[in-house]
């Protein structure tokens, strides 16, 4: 995968990266399924029930079933809302989820695009889903879908500001902002992942990160109990499903994007466990960044929208200027 | 003049530039004549997004990513204002027939669209020498805080006076 890019476009190596790009897409398809399948498997063994395990041999074909009922469910629109931008809004905060992914390496080979401002081309790409979410709310024509679609603006507006500056911890150790050189810095064992020099950069990451997905304790946009679903209340069918699925693929790209920034991407923990190949490596810190998400969702409660604002702008935003005076000072005197 | 033209479409880079440049006009034409703040604020959106397309046809990484990082944050953070500082009760604005400024209107416009054309196709534009350094965004990085350092510097505590001045300002307006 890695020559094509750069070369000419002929129609064989469009057509044979189109087609890798569709089998792409059909992956994170599969993933998104059974990651909803495994957060209410693991939502419910953490409440003490059984979770999903009617529909097919434990349960497994249940998210399938709810995603064909979500797809040939009547598609509805409300006469007062704004036909094009209702329709126009799940596209909008879809789109940027799946096309982030294209940055991310998995291992030393596989990856689509290695842009030398990989970061940076994510957060600049992830910020155009709030977009969609405001357009979603304001579209409905509906004061509880546009007190979500406001809340949650301002959720990620403020958290995405500590999320990239406890980034730049990495990249200065790194000297980087291309991915692969990022994780290439991470070689020899688990004491040269990011996470342990960066550990006030990876926590603020985390939450914030938590934050960006509007996922519980931060689940303030769709808050059920206040805001009736949020900025998606008046959406139905597979209009719906794309703002679900938005949510889903998201998770899986701050999982990458953690595994590769904090974890050592393709790296194992010890030099001598390397005959393991590295995209068994990432797929299991990923997958364990994936968990932590769900076992927060069933541990913690939901914060207050105030209590949510004063942590992201008088916690963690100090936070991480603070992590990078720390980490420039550490690099200037003790590794030069 | 149409063996040029003939040539501009016959390159694929061009055709992108073509299709971009359609974009960012027509985002920045809508702007103006949709009547609905939302509205204009996507289409906004699609001329800024599209603008950093340009940038990346022209090899500024770093720049057309820092343009959709900033101005598509900027774009949500103006559309949560025109939302709330607006009214939206519908009015129905009649417009006035104005048919002799409409004419000449036309008539300028095809004019100044002439000039720019006959201006552009008959000038030279001289062969590119400078070459563009293989990693672009160490270069900027390098060049900013080594012979530029004092104007980035000043640049920053402008900013953060313009922005001690806005809460001020705010501040005394609250008391």
């Amino acid at each position: 995968m890695t020559g094509w890019l750069p070369g000419p476009i002929t129609w064989q190596s469009f057509t044979l990266y189109f087609l890798v790009s569709v089998a792409f897409l059909l992956v994170i398809l599969g993933y998104v399924t059974y990651a909803i399948y495994f957060e209410r498997k693991v939502i419910g063994w953490m409440q003490g029930r059984h979770g999903p395990n009617r529909v097919g041999p434990l349960g497994l074909l249940q998210t399938v079933a709810d995603v064909a009922k979500l797809l040939i469910k009547e598609d509805t629109i409300p006469k007062k809302a704004q036909r094009d931008l209702f329709i126009l809004a799940p596209v909008i905060s879809f789109v940027p989820s799946f096309v982030v992914l294209a940055t991310i390496p998995f291992t030393e080979t596989l990856y689509f695009a290695d842009l030398n401002v990989g970061i940076l081309y994510y957060v600049a790409l992830s910020s155009i889903s709030t977009i969609g979410i405001i357009l979603g709310g304001w579209a409905s024509n509906n004061k509880y879908a546009l007190l979500g679609g406001m809340r949650s603006a301002a959720q990620m507006i403020s958290y995405e500001i500590p999320l990239v500056i406890s980034v730049v911890g990495v990249i200065m150790l790194s000297g980087s902002l291309q991915l692969s050189a990022i994780v290439e810095g991470q070689s020899g064992g688990f004491w040269n992942w990011n996470f342990l020099p960066q550990i006030i950069g990876f926590i603020v990451f985390i939450v914030a990160a938590v934050s960006e997905l509007n996922r519980t304790p931060f689940d303030l946009p769709e808050a059920e109990s206040e805001l009736v679903a949020g900025y998606h209340v008046e959406y139905s069918g597979f209009r719906f499903a794309f703002f679900m699925l938005a949510e889903y693929v998201y998770v899986f790209a701050i999982a990458s994007l953690t595994t590769v920034l904090f974890l050592g991407g393709w790296h194992p923990p010890f030099p001598f466990l390397d005959f393991i190949p590295g995209i068994l490596w990432f797929l299991l810190k990923f997958s364990f960044v994936v968990f932590f998400l769900f076992w927060l969702r069933a541990t913690f409660p939901r914060v207050r929208v105030d209590q949510l604002m004063g942590l992201g702008w008088k916690v963690l935003l100090p936070l991480s200027l603070v992590n990078i005076f720390i980490t420039a000072i550490v690099y200037e005197i003790f590794f030069r | 003049m149409l063996s040029n033209l003939a040539d501009f479409f016959s390159s694929g880079s061009n055709l992108v530039f073509f299709a971009f440049a359609l974009f960012i006009i027509g985002g920045a034409i809508f702007m103006i004549s949709f009547t609905k703040v939302v509205h204009m604020v996507i289409s906004m959106a699609f001329t800024f997004l599209s603008l950093g397309g340009l940038y990346i046809l022209l090899e500024a990484e770093f720049v057309a990513f820092v343009q959709v990082l900033i101005y598509a944050g900027a774009i949500s953070i103006l559309m949560i204002f025109g939302i709330m500082l607006t009214n939206h009760q519908e009015q129905e604005e009649d417009e006035v027939k104005r048919p002799l400024h409409n004419t000449l209107l036309g008539l300028g416009v095809l004019a100044l669209f002439g000039i720019l054309f006959y201006a552009i196709q008959t000038s030279e534009f001289p062969a590119q020498t400078a070459v563009l350094s293989e990693n672009n965004t160490m270069e900027i990085g390098m060049r900013i805080f080594t012979a530029h350092v004092i104007p980035f510097e000043l640049m920053s505590v402008l900013l953060t006076v313009a922005f001690i001045g806005a809460i001020v300002v705010a501040k005394r307006e609250e008391d």
